[in-house]
């Protein structure tokens, strides 16, 4: 089972915060266009990307200074509410409004909610704080991926492949060879494995300048449908945990359009925190090692695609995370399109 | 604890469904009847040898290795024990049966009251632990698991694969079968535990190889042993036949013990679940069909909606929430509290 079809009632990381400014992003989510851009407040605004008139991109179109949205196929111009505020070839004003999207900018990251606005709960957004903590430093971007949404979910939710795809990196035998503690609350599914006494994998030798045996921590949680946080602490084997270095990785999984995923990550520490050449050094390592996940996930990605069906997948003890975070998704799609079966909900609009 | 091949039968994995149903459990292909005991003979200390025709003359069905029948005692409880004579030999079933004073009786009953000339009720054979085609195999034999491994050994001879057995048991005189195991020479490695300890069994499973299937039957915790051996082997490279139900996970009470009732409502049938049998594995003998993989209770292909009745959990998947909402159950390893259960199957 792997889903096809996404959860819109939820938040996705939509952009990072300096992606967007006075010009026109297009980024499709969830299987919609959305277009991104800023009012002259600078408050960020996302609407759907297709003008009502002929369905032409917006964001092929123009912002002006006083943030109004024209279309460049004819003219339709709309304002910061979205609401078509005239058309060049007419006096009267079309009746049109765009459909805006719930967003909350926080931390220099924008989340977005594609589905029904008045679901939108801000409290179901992760704490991204260590973003701007003075006292942690990080990159972040986001990575283009030829596969769908849970490949990548379920990726991250077993680490374990860390010893088979990146040996050479963060991975090592340890991390498989180390059972994981499963925990679910709500919708929201943690895992959490401690490696004690092992050896370090290249990347942390590197990161925190330690020689093997170290003790590794990692917990992830997966905030659902598309939102994953691991927070990683290496130490000295002995040290007391509070007195390791601490990392920690965020990852927006984003749907895309078809079975395209944004792959958006974040990767913090609070050590050495002015430390340029290592923070060069990790991001060259955390985008080889993404790198190293494309290619295995868009590989997978045609295996499921091509899978004719009709036979079972595998699955072992430490797919247990994984599982649960499937689950937790396709439960939130059931709900979802149960809602929408019963109430037809139409898409909420500005009201024109 | 009484039959010496499967009181439990439990073999995994067997990958879809259609894979996993195994072949000789058609009803049509079944005998139900009263067989004469021809011969009694005692092969090893409390290991009794039967052999078995048709009270009618007529031909008995035939079986492949691995293959059990019930012997249906006079008390109306019944016992598996797994064919162990020639395959191809329609004429005779022969079946072994060890003592188990700490049994619940059965293996006793027939030690004390069965004899040359006289009778029993059998129904069979089913199969639920089928050897599959392999350029190799490895057996490993406990006790009177050995008892399916004679004819899958057979099988593999007349097959020309490569194969070799280790079997274990407390004493020399307390194994069955010695003698005619020794004609196959260094194939077969006989390992009484009096005089060389625990099987070597990393020894003689080695490293995993895609192209060998390992066969197992013998006491839990020989099972047990060599499924933590064969962890890192492909899936379904290990199979394994129980002489009781693996320890999934203990119930709070002993509902483990009761047989269970299962309505399958959507087809109209209802099956009865014994103790160490799956629900998932009566499902399937049922003839109906069902997804399953691991059957560990962690994938959830079987999973499948409750309609009446209270499940005992024993999976590993399912939150405490969806525990409690009692209304889906992954049927590999969950049980029922009551006794009874409808299943949307």
């Amino acid at each position: 089972m792997t889903l096809t079809q996404h959860v819109r009632n939820g938040w996705y990381l939509g952009a990072w915060s300096d992606e967007i400014g006075r010009t026109l992003k297009q980024r499709w989510i969830t299987d919609i266009p959305v277009c991104f851009y800023r009012l002259p407040d600078q408050t960020v605004t996302a609407v759907e990307d297709r003008c009502p008139h002929r369905k032409y991109p917006l964001s092929l179109g123009h912002l002006d200074d006083e943030g109004t949205l024209q279309c460049d196929y004819h003219g339709y111009r709309f304002n910061g509410q979205g609401v078509c505020v005239g058309v060049a070839e007419q006096a009267d004003r079309p009746k049109a409004a765009l459909r805006r999207f719930p967003l909350v900018e926080r931390d220099g990251a924008i989340w977005i909610w594609p589905g029904d606005p008045e679901l939108a709960d801000e409290s179901l957004l992760p704490d991204t704080s260590w973003l701007t903590d003075p006292s942690w430093t990080h990159v972040h971007g986001v990575v283009p991926l030829k596969a769908r949404h849970m490949l990548l979910l379920e990726n991250l939710l077993d680490l374990t492949h860390e010893t088979f795809l990146h040996p050479t990196s963060i991975g090592n035998a340890a991390v498989a060879a180390t059972p994981i503690d499963v925990t679910v609350d709500g919708d929201r599914v943690g895992f959490s494995r401690r490696m004690i006494g092992i050896e370090a994998p290249p990347f942390y030798e590197k990161s925190c300048g330690l020689t093997s045996p170290v003790d590794r921590w990692q917990d992830g949680d997966f905030y659902p449908p598309g939102i994953f946080v691991l927070n990683i602490r290496v130490a000295a084997t002995g040290t007391e945990e509070p007195d390791g270095f601490h990392m920690k990785v965020l990852y927006g999984m984003t749907p895309g359009r078809g079975n395209e995923t944004h792959d958006f990550y974040a990767l913090g520490r609070d050590y050495l925190i002015d430390d340029q050449e290592l923070t060069k050094f990790q991001h060259e390592q955390q985008l080889a090692v993404m790198q190293e996940d494309v290619d295995a996930l868009e590989a997978q990605e045609i295996m499921y695609a091509t899978d004719p069906g009709g036979t079972a997948e595998s699955s072992i003890k430490s797919d247990l995370a994984a599982l649960r975070g499937r689950r937790a998704v396709a439960k939130m799609l059931a709900r979802e399109q149960r809602a929408q079966q019963d109430a037809r909900i139409p898409h909420s609009r500005a009201s024109v | 604890m009484t039959s010496p091949s499967a009181t439990a039968p439990d073999t995994r994995p067997l990958g879809s469904a259609a894979a996993g149903t195994p072949s000789g459990t058609r009803r049509g292909t079944e005998f139900e009847g009263t067989v004469t005991v021809l011969a009694r003979q005692a092969v090893a200390d409390d290991v009794v040898s039967l052999e078995l025709a048709a009270s009618s003359g007529e031909p008995l069905p035939v079986w492949q290795p691995g293959a059990h029948i019930d012997v249906v005692l006079p008390t109306g409880a019944t016992r598996q024990y797994s064919l162990c004579g020639p395959v191809g030999d329609t004429a005779h079933w022969r079946v072994a049966v060890l003592r188990e004073p700490d049994g619940r009786g059965g293996s006793q009953w027939i030690h004390d009251h069965v004899e040359e000339g006289g009778e029993l009720r059998v129904r069979g054979p089913r199969n639920n632990f089928p050897l599959r085609p392999a350029t190799r195999y490895l057996f490993v034999g406990g006790g009177i698991g050995i008892t399916p491994l004679l004819p899958m050994i057979a099988e593999a001879d007349a097959a020309m694969a490569e194969w070799s057995l280790l079997y274990g048991g407390r004493t020399g005189s307390s194994m069955a079968f010695l003698p005619e195991l020794e004609g196959h020479g260094e194939r077969v490695t006989v390992r009484p535990q009096d005089k060389h300890g625990l099987l070597d069994l990393a020894g003689f499973l080695g490293d995993p190889d895609p192209s060998t299937l390992v066969y197992c039957c013998g006491p839990a915790g020989l099972i047990d042993a060599v499924e933590a051996h064969c962890a890192d082997w492909p899936t379904g490279a290990l199979n394994i036949e129980r002489f009781a139900a693996a320890a999934v996970r203990q119930p709070a009470d002993d509902t483990a013990e009761q047989p269970i009732e299962v309505e399958l409502r959507a087809s109209g049938t209802t099956v009865t679940v014994p103790p160490g049998l799956s629900v998932l594995k009566a499902v399937e003998q049922a003839g109906v069909p069902v997804l399953s993989s691991c059957e560990e209770g962690i994938c959830g292909s079987c999973e499948t909606s409750v309609l009446e009745g209270e499940v005992d959990h024993r999976d590993s998947l399912l939150t405490e929430d969806e525990r409690a909402a009692n209304d889906t159950m992954l049927i590999c390893v969950s049980r029922a509290r009551g006794g009874r259960l409808v299943l949307d199957l």
